[in-house]
Formats: C-alpha cells, structure tokens, sequence
C-alpha cells in the first residue's frame, strides 16, 4: 500500500472527496446560488470531466441515455390499495369464494390469513385496449387506454413502515436518499428557483422524512415537503415561507441590511465561498417567499379546470387540489412531485371494512386522477411526464375477519402513464388469485430501475461514494422492464 | 469420497427408467454418451442461454454463481452446488425453477414452462452431461481488499507509534509540541503560520468551542482586562468547568452514539427513557470520566464488577439504534439490529465501516465475514429486545430502575389511561351506532332520494338533496353508489326498475312496507326464539340483511371527520385528545435503555449474503483479526457470558491501533473544523490519510498515558499557538494556492455554528434562554407513538432551555435542526456538514423564534438607559463580542431613522433580527 508523504497527502480519492465535499457543502437550496461564480473555475473544470455534471448542483444535467420522460409524478396511494379489487381482476375468486387458499402462503405474513374473499366490486373492459378495471374507478377507466397497468410489482416488507421506505428509498433496513433525490441528484432541475423535488401532503408516519429525504446525497436533493398528511391540501405550505408579522416592504428594507452587513463581514473575515453564498441564499429566499404561493394559488384556473380535477366537490376537492398543484409545479419545471392520498387513517389500510374503506377512498381520487390525465394530455405534458400511481403493497386475496384484507407485497398493482411507456397495455401478472407475482415479476429495485431508464438515466451508473462504498438507488439489484417501454 | 453422481446410481435408474429412454450415466472419465450430449445441446443449453446467462454468465455471477461452465454449475455460488448430478431433488436449480420455495425462485421475472423445468430435471436425473468447457480456470478466490499481512501494515492498523517531537526554524512560535508537529509541515510546504487571532476573537471562539454559547459582554470585558500571561489558560479552566462544557461536548459525543429520543424508521415510537443515556453522556464529559472507563460502559456497563445504574445507562448506546420495530420476521429484525451495533462500533469506535461486512468480505479492507459473524455471535448473546411487544410492534430492552411501590402506582395511572381512551372509544361508537339506527329508520327515505341522481353526483348536489329530508350526505352518497355497485343485488332490482321509471312514490311504497315487514318479521322471529339467526321468507330475510348490514347501503362513513355533526365531531375530539394528554403527560416508572445477557452462542454461521435463512460455515465470537496483531492476543471468551465485557476492554487497551487514534481524531475535529483525518468515521483504505500522521500517533499516546483525560487533551491543544491562530492570513493568495483546503493549517478555520449553537445563541445573546441541565424532555410517553397515521405533529420546541434538551425525532427533526445539518441521527457522524440552502434564509427571516427573540431583544434594549447609539453599541457587544464601528452605528441608527414609521418597537426588532441573521453572528472565526 502507497504511503502517504509527510507533509499533503495525496491518495488518488483525495480529490474527488474535495470535490464532493463543496458540492455537499456548498449546496444550495431551491435553486441556484450563481454557483459558477462561487466555485473555482479549477475545482469546477475537474469536477465536470470525472463526473460529467456540469458545477451547479441543481442545474439540469445531461441524462445517460435518450430521456423518454423529462419529469415524474408519482401518485401515493398510502396504505395498499387492492389490486384485484381495482386494476387485477381474479375470476377464480368469485369462484372459490370462501373456501381456504389452494396454495402456499408465504412464510412470515403479517397477520393471520384466512379464506379466500371475492371482490365486491364488478370490472368492466374499457377504451380500444378492452383493460379491465372495476366499478371502483369509473373515471380513470376512460383513460385505460393510457394506462401501462403493472400486474406483476413485488416487494418484500410487509408492514407499512418497512414497505413504504422499500418503495421511496429501496431500502427497508436504512436510512437511504428517496428516489426523488437520485433523480434531482442525477438530472437537476429545469427552473433554478423553484425546488427540483416537491411533495405534497406526504405522511409523516411510517418512515417519514426519510420517503423524501436526501440522506447522505448533497443537501439539494432531498424534498421539499408542502404540507403533511394532517393538514387540508389548501392550507399545505412550505415551512416558514411566510411572514405575518412583516410587510414585503420592511423585509426588503431589513435584507438590505443585512447585504451591507454580510458584505463588509466578507470583507474583513475573507472571501469565503460559504459566506458569499449565504448572502445570495437569503436572496433566494426571499424570491421564494413569493413564488411558492404564487404557484399554489389555484384562484386563476378556470372555473371548468377546477371542475375537472374535482375541486366543486367536498370529496374530490382535497386531492384534486393537490392534483392541480401538482400539474403547475410540473409545468413550471419541478423535475419530481409527489402528491399524497393519506387521511387521518391509514388512508388505504382496509383490514376490515374493505367495501365501504375502498369505496370512499377512490371516490375521493378517482375523478382528480381522471381530470390530471386529460390535462395533462391536453397540455402535450402527457408525452414526457412520466406518471405512477400506486400503494405500498397490495392486499391479500383471502380474507381478513369477514370483509378486509390484509397486506400483500408479494404481487400487487401499480400503473403508469405518459413518458415512454406503452399505453393501454397491462404488463405482468400475478397467480390465478392474486396472490404472488408470476409473470414478468417486477420487484420494486425493477420498479426504480425502470423508472431511472424512462428519465434517461442507468441506474447502475447512478451512484454516490459514502462511507467507503458506491450507493445506488437499486443497491446492487435491478433489471429495466424493458416490455413496458413504448 | 465417492463423487455423488456416482453415489447416486441406485436411485437414478429407477428415474431413468420412468423416463422410458435408458442413457447410461457418464462420469468425467468417460466418453460423454451421444445421446446425452445431444439432449445437452439440443435442449438444455439454449434453455441456459435464454433464461439464465444474463445474469450469470461471462463474468456476471450474481449470488456468486456461473451457469456457462460446468464447474460453474457443480461448484456453485454462494448458496453452494447447484446440481448433484443424477438428483434433481437435491439440486438448487431445480429448486429454483419450481418456485416452491418463495425465497429461491429463478428465474425471478418468471417460471420457467413445465417443460423447461421437466427438462432441467431430466438432464440432472441423466448425470447432467455437460461438455462446456471452463473457460480459463476461474479466478482462484483470492480476498476482495487487502490480505491480512498487508492489513496489518496499513498506516491505521500499524501499533500506534511514539513520534519525536520535530524540530523547526520558528521555534519561538512553538507553545506545545502540537505546535512544532504542525509548523513542521508548514515549513516544509514553504507556509507561514498566520499570526495570533485578537483577543475578542480568540475568546468568542473557545468560548463557543467549550461551551457552544458566546461570551457575555462582561466575560469579554474581564478579559481584556486580564494582562497577566495566563489570562486565556485561566478562562479555558473556567470553560472546562462549567456543566456548559458537558452540555455541549456530550453533544459531539452524541452524533457519534447516534441519539435520538424517538425510533424513526418504520414506526416512530418515543424513546421515553433515551434521556437518562443523554444525561449520563453530559455528566461524563462534566465529570471527566477517563474515556476509556466510557467507553467500555458504555458496551458492557451491566457486565463490570462494580456495575451501577450509571454504568448500565451506559449501555444504553447499543440500544438507541433505529430498529424496523414492525419487521414481522423476528430472526431478521435480530440480525437486522445487530448490524445496525455493530456498524455503530464499526463507525464510531474503531473508525472501520464493519457493516460492509455483513454480505461479503471488505472490497478494500482487511476484514472478513468471519471477524463480522465472530463480533455478530457476541451480540446475538446479548439481549437488545425484551419478549414483550405491543401488537406487531417489539418492545427494546430496558432495565428497570423501579421499586415495587412505583410500580404499584403506576398501576394506577395506567387504569386512569386506559379509562381515558375507552371513553373516547365508547363515544365513538356509541355515536356511529346512534347514526346507523338514524339511518335505518328512514331507509326508504334514502332509496327514493337517491332515485333523484346519478352515482356521479358530487357531494354538494346529494347534500342539497339529502340535507332537507334530514338524511345525512355521506351515507346517502354511499347508498348511491351501493346501488350502482350492485345492479343484480335482489333487493334493490325493484329500485332499479322503479328509479328508471321515476315512479318515486312507488319506490317508496314499495320499501317502506318491505323494510317495515321484514323488522316485524325479525322481531316475531326473535320473540320466537331468541337465538334465530333468519327470518323463513326469504325475501324479507334479504331486506333484514341489507337493513342490518354495517357494510351495506346504508354504510356510516367510518370516519368520524365525515359520520359526525360538527358537535358530536368536537366532543370525539376532546375525548380523543384528553386521553392523549394524560398519556403524554403521565410518567414512567422508572427504567434505562440497556442491554442484558441472553443464551450464549460460541459461535454462528455465516450469513451467505447476509441472508439470515441461507448459514454457511460457524465461526467462534471473537474480534477482527487484523487489529490483533498490534496488540495482545486475547484469550479465550467466557463460556458462561456473551464476552462484551471482553470485548469492550480489548477496544480500550491503549494498544488498540485504532480506538485512541479515532478518538484523538475526533477531539481535533471539533476544535479545528476538520480532522487530522479527514474522514472522522472511516480510517480503512478508501478514508482519507492523515495530514500529520506523526502528530495523530504523538496525540494518542499522549492521550493513553494521560489516563486517557479528555480534559487534558483539550488543554493541550488549546495551549497550543495553532488553536491562537487568526483566521486570516496576510499573504492569504500565496497560501492559499499552496494548500487551497488548509489542511496544514496556516491559518484558522472559519467555522459556522452548528445548529444548536445557532438556537442557544440567539436565545442566550437575547437573555431569554433558561439554564438548568438534564431530566427528562420529550413530550411522550415511553413507546407512545411520536406519529401514529395522523401525520399531527404533538412535538414541540418552544421551551427556552439549551437545544440538547429539545427532542430529536427521527424522521421528522426539529426544523431548525434539519436545516442546519444536524446529522441524521441514525448513523454515527464525526463530522457535520456545513450547507448554505436557502430554507436557513426562510428561517432566519420568519421563524418564530428568530422574530420573538429579536422582539425580546428590542424591548431590552429600548429599555436602557443613554442613546441610540449607546443601544447599537450593546447589541453589537452582545452580538459579536465587539463594539460597532462608526460607520456600522451610523447605518444602524439610518436604519432606525427609515423604519420610524413603523413604531420604535418594530423598528429596533427589525434591527435586532437583522443583527441575528447576518453572517457575523452564525460564523466563529
């Protein structure tokens, strides 16, 4: 082994550690800090060829490969939707209703199972494609044929907690960057002063923070979170975004105050990169103050929009809102949003209950789903937006006390839509009840796999040193499904 | 031994036979048979091909298996052969292709066709002739990092040295030997040392360093005041015995032990008794307890001779990890949370990343699964959790401190708990029954409303409809769709008929009386015999089923925010929130976080992949070879203990290559920004090397002979002319072109406040924080939930005492915390970042306790006696631990001028937050 020399050591990583330790440091927050003028050109130049990310963290960068979506959003079903009560329809189980599963049931579930339970609910074939989907979701079945319904996810955790970090972060043991971090990480952002990853009403249950938290990724890419599960849609806001107490007025005339205090600090203490960099963050910061809620105020839609996402009706009104909002972080450049269905229960959770549990909860989605989908087909966003709709995990096909289900991450359903997927296609499926995924299984390391490919990035090729090893978002498994790409 | 396709020749003639086609069975010696070798090519090979080689073939191994050799096949992977030749049933491939077993099934995306499989089978069952060649001998298996003799000459692991103390030019500059370590380089990198930081400077500096607060005008006034030549000796003596000090040295300790006062990760269950460890550390660095007495209380406190309830909180460290506390399957939570102690040691105490260790040897480091699995049996013999759970969440081990009358009234406050939440609950229910009988009543009422529109209604048009008969919108909204839902339902097919008629009176009629016939029916039946479960006709049996159905078309929302009137809602809600009230409020009895002894284990398999259902060979408990060499050899571990004890004594030798060296490392890494290895928590081959490894030895031997004295260590450096430096430099471009990063230290680092030392000085510059150390301070109860799904966030953090007393809730931290990089308290962390992102501005500018502190402040300061100027002067004193300079008063009083319009009072808080929020307050240099 190479010793170091007395005096600077030189090991060949010590460099790239310098790099990465201004661009974990010297990250910015929303948006851009005029990052080029802060960093040395050198330090710049280098880090551009090893790595080949142009120096501002949150710029946009170059994808590995042909990009098929430009962004994503990811509709949180929290809970577990059942898949072969809405997307997966399993006819042996109106057949074999009520008598005990003729298959082997996995070897840790999380409670006790009981016989099989046929669906309440009837399924119907829709569109040109003829893709069943049940009585549950009316609206989105008009869509079918813009759906890339996904038969076969699998995963393994089946307990919320465990499964929902599996999904966000591809981790159910540690404390892992989300998959809206790899991205912001990988891609940037296309508009430097709004943030690269927004998620809307998430939940603070079961892993919390760490289902948009950048973990040891730079700062930058972890999410900003609008809101949580406890508050209504319409009073969601970023922490701290708002002053009640100071007029516009007055914080520009203190922020000026505090520039000429910064700068003559600079002057004496030294042109540090940090200190620099702090007086533009509060510019920054002050700029947000007033754009974040300008792009929440939903007041300018029209009348027919906030219909169509639902917002006449108390029960459509608190997702569509966030469905709408999602559509104009989108469009103003937000690269990942995420929007949230959680209520004060577990929103999807039907262990018991399933009929009147499932049909209030898609009543509540059904129509601002449909009316996001046709707007943003209608705004051409369709074509490289990359939408995903799903739960944790799926329920299980046998029955839970007389009328629920339980959790099943063994095969369950999600579906995508727009960037680069084919449409009104079901890829995959899962055994003759619903049980396990048999066909084209698509684990949730798949998942994220397939969902790096479609924004143009190699999941494999998608890592960050930390303590002494590469990371990836598929940790070291994975495989693009390639059957859904269109 | 005999080679098992040979063994196996009883057997396999009988399946051959089944098979109808008699091929002879063929060992390597022989000539392969024709017929089998075409079956080979013909049927297995392609098969190989198409749904095997992506992943294990021409290099890819995934689980360490080749399937494009035959040694491939019969060597196998991690898992071990996968074929026995002539037994199918023995074989893991065709395990794998069954998908019998739901945790081997191959391939993963899908089955393989019954006649794949049956293929696969008859190969094997045939002695699975195979003439592939192997293509150049696989790579023997050599080790992935470095070879234990390599390892042991690695710069960390090498027996810590006893450096001479060097000579330089500047000797004059010399005040402690760290001094001459350190100029040494700086000559030699042609560096001049900058010259001394002013008084003011120095004394906000160590000020902040010791204690994490800044001096108070009058400290700094003393100060200067003192010209005797001991004046900074004596005020690192009164930092050092503050209790300040442990407040906010225990801290540094704190991230590297991982903290927090809640589990996070899957479930976020309070951690009520975390703070006796919180405390216990604080206390420790207050007393000056020798850090190799902590150190090994901290693994082993419940196992010393003279163990106490200070030394068993101690243990408290291996405890505070964050668990998946809902993992169903227990073996996996046990090794799940072992790895989590062990990389917390790894990281923490020995600077090694042992947890890459778990699912293969180190890629660069010397350490193998065996020194893991060795370290893995010591605390599989160790108890983490108690057998207790709550539902299907586990309960982590305590050590009861109770006495038997604090239990017995603690029974007591957990019937009044208790009490609390059935009344809430009774109320509930009771309500929803209340409303489902409503409904009953008028269940005709309902059928004919909803003939008066579609499934696709919003809420506000079947509330405009429903409101004015007095039914409720939500159940008649369900009662619409149950109909739209189930169109051959035989109890509402007149309702489908007549609705599509819009003859309503008829389908009022035509319920009523059903519905009225078929409760006088039940209540007849009943009167008849009270267990009757029907009624005869059927008919009317199926109208009594629908009307009693709590699923059915007359369904109560289960969500009380949607069932109830707004004032059956609030008094569910004050029910609700007062037996949440008295269960946060209410105490524990008495308990630490710590471990206990369980079942001793000799040895363990090794996990293949780290897979706890795939054992491969048992190793003894033991420590990772390559830090045995350097000192001496341990004997053998207790049979009758888990060997922590041993375990944490071999950790504190002072020969250890390791523990003395990362912790000294630590030390200069919080005084001077960053470490004489840069990478405080990874000391292994892809760590940084260190800048002075000459001073890191000299540090840790003198630390060990001081009897391992943290106090002395810090008095040593602050002695030292390198800590006095100022924090700029006169020929600053030259130097800074030399060492861009200032890893030699020519001149101070400038360093931001960390986020607690942000909080505390902004309350403490504004006289409203409040002292006082330990005891108890996250709002909950022991394992209550911090978030159940509600996603209501009850934690707050309003209280004015020092932040290491405000909670750390894993998954959602205090913001102030999240947003100046407070370290994810899920792992051990050595060295804070220091981020600029905008949210910082966001809170500087509009959080409450920015604006409230600078209000405080204001009001202070108006209330003193003398002039405007004589009040900015005060401020910048107490602010900056200097006055302002004229130019600095006359912008500050303008300011005052152009704000007067807003009153004197906001004026001079907006002057004040803005003194808060400038970089001269959160920067030390």
């Amino acid at each position: 082994m190479h010793e170091p020399a007395a005096t600077i050591p030189t090991t060949p990583t010590r460099h790239l550690a310098a790099r990465r330790r201004i661009l974990q440091t010297s990250a910015v927050g929303f948006g851009h800090l005029a990052f080029r003028a802060l960093l040395d050109a050198e330090v710049l130049a280098e880090t551009a060829a090893e790595s080949g990310h142009v120096a501002n963290p949150l710029a946009a960068k170059p994808p590995h490969l042909p990009a098929r979506a430009r962004r994503i959003v990811f509709l949180f079903m929290k809970g577990g939707p059942s898949h072969v009560d809405t997307f997966d329809p399993k006819p042996l189980l109106d057949r074999d209703h009520g008598k005990p599963p003729p298959f082997e049931l996995p070897k840790v579930t999380f409670a006790a199972q009981g016989n099989l339970l046929r669906s309440p609910w009837k399924f119907r074939r829709h569109g040109q494609s003829g893709l069943p989907v049940s009585d549950l979701f009316p609206h989105v079945a008009r869509h079918v044929d813009d759906l890339c319904i996904l038969r076969s996810v699998h995963g393994t955790n089946p307990a919320h907690g465990g499964a929902l970090l599996k999904l966000h972060t591809g981790s159910d043991q540690f404390v892992r960057p989300s998959m809206g971090s790899w991205i912001t990480y990988g891609l940037g952002t296309d508009n430097e002063n709004l943030p690269a990853f927004v998620t809307i009403c998430p939940t603070l249950a079961h892993g919390g923070v760490n289902n948009w938290g950048a973990a040891f990724l730079p700062a930058f890419c972890q999410g900003t979170p609008i809101g949580n599960a406890s508050t209504g849609s319409a009073q969601a806001a970023v922490k701290h975004i708002r002053n009640d107490r100071l007029g516009r007025a007055e914080q520009r005339r203190q922020l000026d105050l505090i520039a000429a205090m910064n700068r003559d600090h600079i002057a004496t203490a030294g042109a540090e990169r940090l200190l620099e960099g702090r007086l533009d963050s509060f510019e920054l910061a002050f700029r947000m103050q007033a754009t974040m809620p300008e792009l929440q105020d939903l007041s300018g839609e029209t009348a027919a929009m906030q219909r169509l996402y639902g917002l006449d009706d108390p029960i459509t009104a608190d997702f569509g809102r966030q469905c709408l909002m999602a559509r104009r972080f989108l469009e103003a450049g937000v690269r990942f949003v995420q929007v949230t269905h959680s209520d004060s229960e577990v929103q999807w959770d039907q262990h018991g209950n399933l009929y009147q549990g499932h049909t209030k909860n898609a009543a509540e989605v059904d129509r601002p789903i449909a009316g996001f989908l046709q707007d943003l087909k209608a705004r051409g966003l369709l074509d490289d937006t990359l939408v995903l709709w799903g739960g944790e995990f799926g329920r299980t096909p046998t029955a839970q006390g007389t009328d629920g289900r339980d959790h099943n991450p063994h095969g369950f359903t999600m579906w995508m839509a727009g960037g680069g997927v084919k449409a009104g296609f079901a890829y995959g499926a899962t055994d003759d009840y619903g049980y396990y995924a048999v066909q084209d299984a698509m684990h949730v390391h798949d998942l994220h796999a397939t969902i790096l490919h479609l924004l143009g990035l190699d999941h494999t090729r998608l890592t960050y040193r930390h303590a002494g090893r590469d990371f990836r978002l598929t940790d070291v498994a994975g495989r693009v499904a390639k059957g859904i790409l269109a | 031994m005999m080679p098992p396709h040979l063994r196996s020749h009883a057997g396999l003639l009988i399946g051959v036979a089944a098979l109808l086609t008699i091929v002879p069975v063929t060992s390597r010696s022989a000539e392969p048979d024709p017929a089998a070798l075409e079956f080979f090519e013909k049927r297995v090979r392609p098969l190989l091909v198409t749904h095997c080689y992506e992943c294990h073939a021409d290099g890819e191994t995934s689980g360490g298996l080749a399937l494009d050799t035959r040694s491939g096949l019969l060597v196998g992977g991690d898992s071990g052969p996968a074929i026995v030749p002539g037994r199918p049933d023995e074989s893991r491939i065709v395990e794998a292709v069954r998908y019998a077993n739901p945790d081997l099934r191959m391939p993963p995306q899908n089955k393989l066709p019954p006649e794949d499989v049956a293929t696969l089978e008859r190969w094997i069952t045939m002695g699975a002739v195979d003439p592939r060649e192997d293509v150049a001998a696989a790579p023997a298996a050599a080790p992935l990092g470095m070879s234990l003799e390599e390892g042991t000459s690695f710069w960390s692991l090498r027996p810590i040295a006893r450096p001479a103390v060097p000579a330089v030019r500047r000797a004059d500059w010399v005040r402690t030997p760290i001094d001459a370590f350190i100029l040494a380089a700086l000559e030699e990198a042609g560096l001049e040392p900058a010259p001394p930081a002013d008084r003011r400077t120095l004394l906000r500096r160590v000020t902040f360093d010791l204690t994490g607060l800044p001096p108070t005008p009058d400290e700094v006034a003393a100060f200067l005041a003192d010209d005797s030549s001991d004046a900074f000796d004596r005020v690192v003596e009164r930092l050092l015995s503050s209790s300040d000090y442990g407040v906010r040295w225990g801290r540094h300790w704190l991230d590297v032990a991982r903290y927090a006062d809640s589990n996070g990760l899957d479930e976020n269950l309070a951690f009520g008794h975390a703070w006796r460890y919180r405390d216990y550390v604080v206390d420790s660095f207050n007393a000056g307890k020798p850090y190799d007495r902590f150190l090994v209380e901290q693994i082993a406190g419940d196992l010393l001779p003279d163990a106490s309830a200070e030394t068993i909180t101690g243990t408290g460290y291996l405890v505070l990890g964050a668990k998946v506390l809902a993992e169903p399957d227990r073996e996996k939570l046990t090794m799940d949370t072992i790895d989590e102690q062990i990389d917390a040691i790894g990281k923490g105490l020995l600077g090694m990343t042992l947890g890459c260790v778990r699912c293969h040897d180190h890629k660069f480091d010397p350490l193998t699964q065996a020194d893991y699995y060795g370290l893995a049996a010591i605390f599989k013999s160790t108890r983490t959790f108690a057998d207790t759970n709550t539902g299907a969440i586990k309960h982590w081990h305590e050590h009861g401190l109770a006495t038997d009358a604090e239990k017995e009234a603690m029974k007591k406050v957990d019937e009044e708990i208790a009490a609390l939440q059935k009344a809430a609950s009774s109320f509930r229910s009771e309500a929803m029954g209340k409303l489902r009988a409503a409904a009953r009543a008028k269940a005709a009422d309902y059928l004919v409303a909803c003939a008066a529109f579609g499934p696709d209604a919003p809420l506000t048009e079947v509330a405009a409809i429903g409101t004015p008969r007095g039914l409720h919108p939500y159940v008649l909204h369900h009662c619409r769709l149950h109909l739209a839902y189930h169109p051959d339902d035989a109890v509402f097919g007149r309702w489908h008929e007549l609705a599509a008629a819009g003859d309503v009176a008829a389908i009022d009629r035509h319920y009523r009386a059903l519905f009225a016939d078929a409760e006088e029916a039940w209540r007849a039946a009943k009167e008849a015999d009270a267990k009757a479960t029907s009624i005869a006709d059927p008919r009317l049996d199926a109208a009594r089923a629908a009307l009693h159905d709590a699923a059915g078309f007359l369904a109560v929302p289960p969500k009380p925010e949607f069932a109830f009137d707004p004032e059956t809602l609030a008094e569910y809600h004050r029910l609700e929130e007062a037996a949440r009230i008295a269960e946060s409020g209410a105490p524990d009895l008495p308990a630490a976080m710590a471990v206990g002894e369980a079942t001793v284990l000799t040895e363990m398999p090794i996990h293949v992949r780290g897979n706890h259902r795939n054992h491969g060979r048992s190793v003894a408990r033991g420590f990772p070879r390559v830090m045995l060499a350097a000192h001496a050899a341990r004997s053998d571990l207790p049979a009758a203990s888990s060997g922590r004890l041993e375990l944490a004594r071999w950790l504190a030798d002072p020969e250890h290559p390791l523990t003395s060296r990362v912790f000294v490392n630590r030390v200069w890494r919080w005084h001077f920004g960053q470490g004489i290895v840069g990478t405080t928590d990874n000391f292994g081959v892809l760590g940084d090397r260190p800048s002075h490894p000459e001073l890191l030895d000299w540090l840790a031997r003198r630390f060990t002979d001081s009897g391992w004295s943290i106090k002395e260590l810090h008095r040593l450096v602050l002695a030292s002319s390198t800590y006095r430096m100022a924090s700029s430099h006169p020929d600053e471009a030259s130097a800074d072109s030399i060492d861009p990063e200032n890893r030699l230290l020519w001149r101070f680092p400038l360093r931001r406040l960390e986020a607690e030392e942000i909080r505390d000085a902004l309350l403490a510059t504004t006289a409203r924080l409040e002292r006082g150390l330990g005891g108890k301070t996250v709002p909950l109860r022991n394992r209550q939930f911090v978030f159940n799904h509600t996603s209501v966030d009850h934690t707050r953090y309003d209280s004015l005492r020092r932040a290491i007393y405000l909670p750390v809730i894993r998954n959602n931290l205090y913001t102030l915390f999240e947003q100046f990089d407070f370290p994810d308290p899920t792992m051990p962390t050595g060295s804070r970042v220091e981020t600029v992102v905008a949210p910082q501005a966001l809170f500087m500018l509009n959080a409450p306790l920015v604006m409230d502190s600078a209000a405080a402040w204001a009001r202070a300061l108006i209330a003193r006696e003398g002039t405007d100027a004589d009040r900015v002067h005060a401020a910048y004193e107490a602010a900056y631990a200097r006055p302002p300079t004229e130019v600095e008063t006359t912008r500050a009083l303008a300011f005052l001028r152009d704000s007067a319009a807003d009153g004197t009072e906001r004026a001079w808080s907006l002057l004040c937050q803005g003194i808060l929020a400038a970089n001269e307050f959160i920067y030390v240099r």
